[in-house]
């Protein structure tokens, strides 16, 4: 068993890095041997540790953000696909070009859905409204037309009769 | 403490409170690790953003995956690197990325040039074992046993931290 724990197949597994094999490999060690589970939490704890080092707190609405996308794919039910932030050569390290904090992030998806900001909500009830405004004064004015042409044909045709007298 | 997720409340409203209290326990960590791969905060908090986006989807994976919730969060987070990897499309890029300083960690700084190439090469780059392997001319077996020196020296370093 001590071998088992000296190979570093569990500093493997706890950074992502073990085949499926392993894992399942491990995964069945681990519920066997008490001292496997110990030594696995024990390495979870060290990168704990490590990543504790170099906490950074988010910024504060940071929650809020991701509450809304979280409920927003709640909603449609659709998974998050694989994300990929662009880098441009002209950065200050070369690396990655950072966008606007409000900008979405770029999702490369196969999905038929679009996601939008909730914002866009109202502006499509907006447009929705003016739609319905500028068509009730469409029909409105259509049949105001028509009345006045029927009046202007009437009116006509009694001054021919007028005339005709 | 017990690191494991738990997701005992009903479905519906338990995915965010799940989520929150993971973000709430884990999200400085994650950001922090996240920004020394990435090494630019805006671009670290939309992976960051990006992960915890991903973990209504995985809360089953936290339950029977059989790591922490630090660990799996960790996993998901190199899964996304995967693309800024991905995403440095030159060599100058590249090298430029290979040269930052992110060895600053003081547990890292104990660690032996090979030990730290290995580790950061794994904790940093997301490799795998065996493409470092191939990539130092050594057997995976070798990988791992230093990768297993890499976690007695942080070990080593935190009791004695402890100890002073």
């Amino acid at each position: 068993m001590k071998e088992y724990i000296d190979s570093g197949i569990l500093e493997v597994f706890v950074m992502g890095a073990a085949t499926d094999e392993e894992a399942r490999e491990l995964m069945y060690m681990k519920a066997k041997y008490p001292e496997v589970d110990e030594a696995l939490k024990q390495l979870e704890t060290d990168m704990e540790k490590i990543a504790g080092e170099m906490a950074i707190s988010p910024p504060p609405h940071m929650w809020e953000k991701i509450e809304d996308e979280i409920d927003g794919l709640i909603r449609l039910e659709n998974p998050a696909q694989p994300v990929k932030f662009r880098t441009s050569g002209d950065d200050q390290n070369k690396h990655k070009k950072a966008p606007p904090e409000d900008q979405f992030i770029p999702i490369e998806s196969e999905s038929n859905h679009m996601r939008l900001h909730k914002s866009w909500r109202w502006i499509f009830v907006a447009v929705f409204v003016l739609g319905k405004i500028f068509l009730g004064f469409a029909i409105y004015f259509y049949l105001e037309n028509r009345q006045t042409r029927q009046q202007l044909q009437e009116l006509k045709t009694e001054m021919r009769e007028l005339k005709k007298r | 403490m017990n690191t494991r997720l738990q997701t005992s409340a009903p479905m519906g409203q338990s995915k965010s409170a799940a989520v929150l209290n993971l973000y709430n326990s884990y999200s400085a960590k994650l950001l922090g690790y996240i920004y020394e791969v990435v090494q630019n905060k805006p671009i670290a908090e939309q992976y960051l953003s990006a992960v915890f986006n991903d973990v209504p989807n995985e809360l089953e994976e936290f339950s029977k995956s059989g790591t922490s919730a630090f660990c799996r969060l960790q996993i998901m987070a190199r899964e996304k690197l995967v693309h800024f990897f991905e995403a440095l499309e030159n060599d100058t890029d590249k090298r430029a990325w290979e040269n930052l300083p992110w060895v600053n960690n003081r547990y890292v700084t104990l660690m032996t040039s090979f030990q730290q190439q290995v580790f950061c090469d794994i904790h940093y780059q997301c490799k795998s074992a065996g493409s470092i392997a191939i990539e130092l001319n050594k057997t995976e077996e070798e990988i791992r046993k230093t990768l297993k020196e890499c976690f007695t020296i942080i070990r080593n370093g935190r009791i004695n931290e402890r100890v002073h």
